[in-house]
């Protein structure tokens, strides 16, 4: 046997050992759907769906690479990477561009945006930190890991990326809410949280994170202006009905009725397009995802693997929640995509890297961590 | 990197692990319930509001496109065309596509003239329809203007030039005051007509048959249904409803006969109207001077208007339709009848003509025409020589309730209900009218004067032509008419337009005969004998005179040099042949003399085109060797100098619809 084939053979072996078949096959699932919906979403053009076809490839390459790292290096390496990502995120006020934020970083190659990477290091960096610490976390504990989500969040949320700065800090806070934090101690928080709403909204968001939210309340305000979008979009899903329009027959995202049909507002063509009953298959699918990347996390053996596979699985659900909910005027509009169903490479690499690591978690489910 | 292990407490491995099982069942129901949440939310949406978002996303994407028809066009009987359309080009501004309005139209008068009255009509029709819908901003625009405004197109975004079909009359002026014009639709009519894509129209019927029959002529606008992206731009055809085309209309006028009827006028103003008495088709229709319908089209410049309102004349103004005057002497046959029907005389009763009248015990004359009287005269002689003693005598004796019920039974004092709007009712004269029209007391000097057709009596031309007929029709009186025949598109037969039946004015022969052999004699030996000279056929008239202010001595004045209401006027009715009558005439001749002299030859010379098929090359031609001077000026009629006008102007002051400032 010659040495490539051994090679490629040794890669099937470890492919098969590492990779866990029903989940891989519930993203591929969704990865299909994406697919389908941006063939019409782009005008029944194939340059989308080429575009994107690479970017799936992409992160399953990052998604192969990263299972094959035993959860345990990935702990040791933890600090490095966090710091590595902050360290960028640092540097985007200074060499970064963007259109409203400032959150993208120029590689030459292709353009970074920090902030979708600390979404996987943020939870892995206190994961990282409740590992060695006693469970369920005490008030010093709890301490230090705010200051491990606070500064990062803090500095996207000024970017301003208010929505992903949100995304990032529940990472990390999913994080110790599987860690157990006491009950009373949440409720503590979510008080706490609360009285700080009214500081949030006269200092920190902009005026046009704040039209949003007023846009939110009351789309009808200004239909033509900046509720537009809200409008659009839920004509859009209310249109689609139980069984859709028909795909390639939506009139509200091939008219251009509806704003970033390809990107944020995607899962509105598929409820146009494929109705409640598409709705309701996505959602499925996702449900299913998070359930078994959660039971992943609960046979490991590690307290890192076990945490920070738990944090991904309910991040990947906040994305898909936050996103339904303002594409159908539930939540307010905040730029989160759909999860592997909008257009955009970053976010789907780095999605496809954290289901890496949890496949990497169920492959060495037998081990214990050092 | 671990951190020093001491002073921390053991991790109990097994309970971290149950610990996290225990919150990963906890998170994953929280999740699941949230999704729940979200697919109920979702199920809201999509199919229990569906059918609202359903038709919020149609009207999102479809547009409607309107389809302007074609208005319809106008045949006189022998299938002229007096009224069709021609392509032209307008400037449109669909002002959600304009940036900066202001500024726009600033700049856009800098390349194509646009007037204070574009400006204005634009800005009120833009407020009374939608911003989505182009607004006409400038009819009628030249080649050059087109060619201007394509060059800078780009530089205009909402505005456009767009082609539409322009109302023309071949004929200018001659029909007038039959046709009317269309003009500029303006914002009133949009609002009266409750639907802002009326905006889409160019031009709407302002006065005549065009009023009129404008929801006929004007058809019904047809929409395209457009799938249209979000800027507006159409896609494709969704669905088309058709517009249906305006209905032509053939008219009963004859343009040969409207022609002669002009050309017989010669430089006289006044009106006149020629009908068929069989069934009251109007066959020529003129109101002197007249004016060119053209120039309203499009919006009629402030020089023209000005030229047309200030003009002494009043070329707009429609004298056979408002035009009201003294009946004078043409009354008498109608008097006379009224004298038989009700009884008060028989045709061979005879009155004492003197010169002069008096109510018993009273010292106030009336006057005869004539000095010295005619004589003892019946009902014949009177209407042949017009004896006002005879009248002045048979008004007294009916008394004026019995006298207003005859001449209303006639058509006098209330509209003949021709195919033309606006029409004015005429007064005939009585105690009711007077005292609510100037809260006085009737005297019997009224009732008198009333007789011989002065005093408070208006009739219009129409009313005059209507009661003529109804006498050369063996008393009926038909409906007056000019559209004959209406078809719904060109492919399509001609449909008669139903005309209610003829309505008895008299039943009794005898009376009928006594009448028509008076007003045979009136052109035989009477008052008009210069007419019936030579003429081929038998001609049945009456000659009278309307005058509104003392005459100085004989002198015919030049009647332009008074406003219309102080003209004197010239009466002529007639209709022939007298024993099979086709044709019924009524001239009226604003002029200094006396009705035979102007008014008459008028009439003959229709006559003689009608009957005996002559041209108007050949009447002009007619004319020009046998001027009407020809006539000898007859005093026929004369109002007694001793009878006191009523006033100066004419008792109701006639309102002319046309004075009003049409929206150009």
């Amino acid at each position: 046997m010659n040495v490539p084939t051994r090679w490629l053979r040794g890669l099937g072996t470890r492919f098969a050992d590492t990779i866990d078949i029903p989940l891989l096959v519930a993203l591929l699932a969704v990865m299909t759907i994406s697919l389908v919906v941006l063939h019409s979403a782009g005008d029944s053009s194939m340059a989308l769906v080429y575009a994107q076809g690479a970017r799936y490839a992409a992160g399953f390459g990052a998604m192969f690479v990263f299972a094959q790292i035993p959860p345990s290096k990935l702990r040791i390496w933890t600090p490095w990477l966090f710091m590595a990502t902050l360290g960028l995120l640092l540097l985007v006020p200074l060499i970064g561009t963007g259109q409203s934020a400032r959150s993208w970083i120029n590689l030459g190659v292709f353009y970074l945006q920090p902030s979708e990477l600390l979404k996987l290091t943020v939870p892995m960096m206190v994961a990282w930190y409740l590992h060695s610490e006693p469970l369920p976390p005490g008030w010093k504990t709890l301490a230090v890991c705010m200051a491990i989500i606070g500064v990062p969040s803090a500095l996207i949320v000024i970017q301003p990326a208010f929505g992903t700065g949100v995304l990032v800090a529940a990472s990390g806070v999913f994080v110790i809410f599987l860690a157990g934090l006491a009950w009373w101690r949440i409720g503590l928080f979510a008080g706490m949280g609360a009285a700080a709403a009214p500081i949030l909204w006269f200092f920190v968001l902009h005026d046009f994170q704040k039209a949003r939210i007023f846009n939110f309340l009351d789309p009808e305000r200004d239909p033509q202006g900046t509720g537009w979008n809200i409008l659009q979009s839920q004509i859009a899903v209310g249109s689609g009905g139980l069984f859709g329009k028909g795909w390639g027959h939506g009139t509200q995202a091939h008219l251009n009725f509806l704003p970033e049909h390809t990107t944020d507002f995607i899962f509105a063509v598929l409820s146009e397009e494929f109705g409640w009953i598409g709705v309701c298959t996505l959602l499925a699918l996702y449900l299913f995802i998070v359930g078994r990347c959660l039971w992943i996390a609960a046979s490991a053996r590690e307290t890192y693997a076990r945490l920070l596979a738990g944090a991904l699985a309910m991040t990947f659900f906040v994305y898909a929640m936050v996103n339904g909910g303002m594409v159908s005027g539930l939540l307010p509009v905040v730029g989160v995509p759909m999860p592997l169903l909008s257009y955009g490479g970053t976010s789907a690499v780095s999605l496809l890297a954290g289901f890496g690591i949890v496949m990497s978690v169920y492959a060495h489910r037998r081990f214990m961590g050092t | 990197m671990m951190k020093p292990p001491r002073h921390r407490p053991l991790k109990n491995l097994h309970a971290e692990a149950a610990l996290f099982r225990a919150r990963a069942l906890q998170g994953f129901v929280m999740i699941a319930a949230a999704l729940l949440l979200l697919a109920g939310w979702y199920f809201r949406l999509q199919v229990l509001q569906h059918a609202e978002y359903s038709s919020r996303a149609e009207a999102n994407r479809i547009k409607q496109r309107p389809i302007v028809p074609a208005r319809g066009l106008i045949y006189d009987r022998n299938g002229k065309l007096l009224a069709d359309n021609v392509q032209a080009w307008r400037l449109e501004i669909t002002a959600d596509e304009v940036p900066d309005l202001k500024n726009t139209l600033a700049r856009l008068g800098q390349i194509i003239p646009l007037s204070d009255d574009d400006l204005s009509t634009f800005e009120k029709l833009r407020h009374a329809t939608r911003g989505f819908r182009a607004v006409p901003l400038k009819l009628g625009l030249s080649e050059a203007e087109v060619a201007r405004f394509a060059i800078d197109r780009h530089l205009y975004p909402g505005v456009d030039v767009a082609p539409y079909l322009t109302r023309r009359y071949p004929y200018g002026d001659l029909f007038a005051h039959v046709l009317g014009y269309v003009g500029r639709v303006d914002a009133d009519d949009v609002t009266r007509m409750g639907d802002t894509r009326y905006a889409v129209l160019s031009q709407l019927g302002k006065s005549g048959l065009e009023r009129y029959y404008e929801e006929r002529l004007r058809g019904q606008i047809g929409y395209d249904q457009i799938e249209t992206n979000v800027d507006g731009k159409p896609l494709r055809v969704l669905s088309r409803n058709p517009a249906k085309p305006g209905a032509d209309l053939r008219l009963s006028i004859d343009a040969d006969l409207q022609r002669t009827l002009v050309v017989a006028f010669g430089k006289y103003d006044g009106a006149a109207v020629v009908v068929d008495p069989r069934n009251g088709e109007v066959l020529a229709m003129v109101s002197l001077p007249a004016f060119d319908p053209n120039l309203f089209i499009n919006g009629i410049s402030h020089a023209d208007y000005d030229g047309l309102i200030n003009n002494v004349s009043k070329p707009l103004f429609n004298r056979v339709l408002v035009g009201g005057t003294l009946p004078g002497s043409t009354i008498k046959p109608f008097v006379g009848l009224a004298g038989l029907e009700s009884g008060v005389r028989k045709a061979s009763d005879r009155t004492l003509s003197t010169g002069e009248f008096h109510i018993p015990g009273q010292k106030r004359g009336y006057r005869d025409a004539e000095a010295g009287g005619a004589g003892w005269v019946d009902l014949r002689m009177s209407i042949a020589h017009s004896v006002n003693t005879y009248y002045y005598k048979l008004a007294m004796d009916m008394g004026i309730d019995r006298f207003d019920d005859y001449m209303r039974r006639y058509g006098f004092g209330q509209k003949t209900g021709i195919d033309l709007s606006g029409e004015s009712v005429g007064v005939v004269p009585s105690p009711e009218w007077k005292r609510k029209r100037f809260k006085q007391d009737w005297f019997l000097g009224e009732t008198i004067i009333a007789g011989i057709g002065q005093g408070y009596w208006i009739v219009t031309p129409l009313q005059l032509t209507q009661g003529t007929a109804a006498l050369a029709a063996d008393g009926i009186r038909h409906q007056l008419h000019l559209v004959r025949e209406t078809r719904d598109g060109f492919n399509l037969p001609w449909v008669a337009q139903p005309q209610p039946p003829g309505q008895p004015i008299s039943t009794n022969r005898d009376n009928l005969a006594a009448v028509r052999e008076g007003m045979i004699a009136v052109t035989q030996i009477g008052t008009a004998k210069a007419i019936g000279l030579h003429a081929q056929y038998l001609i049945a008239g009456k000659t009278g005179t309307a005058q509104r202010v003392g005459r100085k001595g004989n002198v015919s004045m030049d009647p332009r040099a008074l406003p219309v209401n102080l003209r004197h006027q010239s009466l002529f009715i007639a209709y022939a042949p007298a024993n099979n009558p086709t044709i019924a005439i009524a001239v009226v001749v604003e002029h200094g003399g006396y009705g035979a002299t102007a008014a008459a030859p008028i009439a003959r010379t229709v006559l003689d085109a009608w009957l005996l098929k002559r041209t108007p090359e050949q009447v002009a031609a007619d004319l020009a060797h046998a001027p009407p001077s020809a006539v000898q000026d007859v005093p026929d009629d004369e109002t007694p100098a001793l009878v006191p006008l009523p006033s100066v102007n004419p008792p109701a002051p006639v309102v002319d619809p046309a004075q009003r400032r049409p929206s150009p």
